[in-house]
């Protein structure tokens, strides 16, 4: 192993393990409230089974202006609300706020796309069956996107990493933190390039498996 | 089994079912035909309320669906099966699956679901296909599997919107004889929706002949012989077609 990377190695595993937590609670802000919204875009839509004009608007107003922001300024315009929940807007628990709120709209709207793409067909059979809302989403809507929503998910961790290199502005840490303060301001060239290679690996693994698990179980 | 009472219906500006009564009588094959924008689909689509209608009342096995609360109405769905001209299958489930998933809506106690799935496949004769998924059948054999879907729940009545449309001569029969095999030993009344004059003669026992989003006429087209040539069902439809093509 080259001699830097031993050197720094005790940082370097700290600031993946930062990357971890940091990209791991957006995952689940994706998993835990980004699918239900964009399930509920998809059902309020004209037209759709749970039409509603008033949820589908503001829905689609806030997603579409949590998506407008720079990201780096929705960081910090967050600071106060970040405050609030977690008492303080510095730290990788800090941080993990403001990912995991342009996680949910994110992959709320990736989830909405993959809903629209199954027949509408399949749908209208299912409500003939007599099926409820309920049962039609988790019976019929669900398993028809299944790899849709999981190469939604694949893309949506991809633009998590990159999102939490910049969290450093907060002192979230993480791989692209210690990038730029070790590798870049301190003129580590060599280490950056590792630290790169490193998101370059992460980011094919999950490619990776995000194709084979959806190529999987897409039975179309 | 089936009466419409003055149904309408519009969209926006087009009025695509105007002021339509029809009853369907138990263990019919009954037909419903018409040039393409005549209104049978829709009218279809209307006997469970897939279609809201703007006025009138659908009654379907002495319960008028058009009162019934939204609980109630997924009730009554459950004895009114329905398949249709793309099958609308689950892609993403196999032909066991895609009959069990009816009997899991229904709340069927979970011990009885199997045999009554393998009892369903063996009826359409697929139960060697259990464990495909669609995209490995044929389009017979899909709406094979449809109407197996739609059997798992007993329904009274089986609505078919164009069953046969985008199946091949052969298929066409074999999906024909299933129907026909369905009304005759499970006592199932059939609606079938067509614009193939071929499946009308072949299986229905009457026909409503629509045009214009109307009823123009119901006739029995059994037995054949008795009426005069120029009441067959045929002759109307084809002067209808005339008329229309006249018009346009």
């Amino acid at each position: 192993m080259p001699e830097i990377l031993i050197q720094y190695q005790a940082e370097i595993v700290q600031s993946v393990g930062e990357t971890f937590v940091m990209v791991g609670v957006s995952i689940l802000a994706a998993i835990l409230v980004g699918l239900p919204v964009g399930t509920l875009l998809f059902l309020c839509r004209k037209g759709s089974i749970l039409e509603n004009q008033f949820v589908f608007s503001t829905l689609n107003l806030l997603v579409n202006i949590i998506r407008s922001f720079p990201f780096l300024l929705l960081v910090v315009f967050l600071i106060p609300f970040t405050r609030i929940i977690i008492g303080t807007a510095i730290g990788t628990a800090a941080a993990t706020v403001p990912l995991a709120i342009i996680a949910i709209a994110h992959y709320s709207r990736l989830v909405e796309q993959s809903l629209l793409d199954v027949p509408r067909g399949v749908i209208e059979a299912a409500i003939s069956m007599g099926a409820s809302v309920r049962q039609v989403i988790f019976k019929f809507l669900y398993v028809e996107a299944r790899s849709g929503l999981v190469l939604g998910l694949t893309t949506s961790i991809i633009s998590f990493i990159s999102y939490s290199t910049i969290m450093g502005v907060v002192g979230g840490g993480g791989i692209g933190d210690f990038a730029i303060r070790y590798g870049y301001q301190q003129f580590k060239t060599e280490l950056m390039m590792y630290m790169i290679i490193i998101m370059v690996i992460f980011v094919q693994l999950i490619q990776f498996t995000g194709m084979t698990v959806a190529r999987r179980i897409d039975k179309r | 089994m089936i009466k419409l009472h003055q149904l309408s219906k519009k969209y926006e500006k087009f009025e695509a079912i105007q002021s339509v009564s029809l009853t369907v009588n138990k263990g019919e094959i009954h037909g419903i035909i018409g040039a393409s924008g005549a209104g049978k689909s829709t009218l279809l689509r209307l006997m469970n309320l897939l279609e809201m209608p703007d006025t009138g009342e659908v009654e379907v096995d002495g319960q008028t669906l058009t009162k019934l609360k939204s609980r109630e109405l997924r009730q009554a769905r459950k004895s009114i099966g329905m398949i249709f001209q793309h099958f609308n299958l689950v892609a993403n489930k196999t032909v066991y699956e895609n009959v069990l998933v009816s009997l899991e809506l229904s709340n069927v106690p979970r011990k009885e679901r199997p045999g009554e799935v393998m009892e369903c496949l063996r009826f359409v004769g697929l139960e060697s296909l259990m464990g495909k998924y669609p995209a490995q059948l044929s389009g017979g054999q899909k709406q094979r599997v449809a109407i197996a879907r739609a059997l798992a729940n007993k329904p009274k009545v089986l609505l078919c919107d164009e069953p046969t449309s985008s199946l091949d001569p052969n298929t066409t029969a074999e999906v024909l004889g299933v129907l026909e095999n369905v009304n005759k030993s499970l006592g199932v009344t059939i609606v079938i929706v067509s614009h193939e004059m071929d499946v009308i003669k072949s299986i229905c026992t009457k026909v409503t002949v629509m045009a214009n989003g109307k009823v123009y006429e119901t006739l029995a087209t059994k037995p054949q012989g008795i009426q005069k040539m120029d009441n067959h069902p045929q002759y109307f439809v084809e002067q209808l077609i005339k008329e229309q093509m006249d018009h346009a």
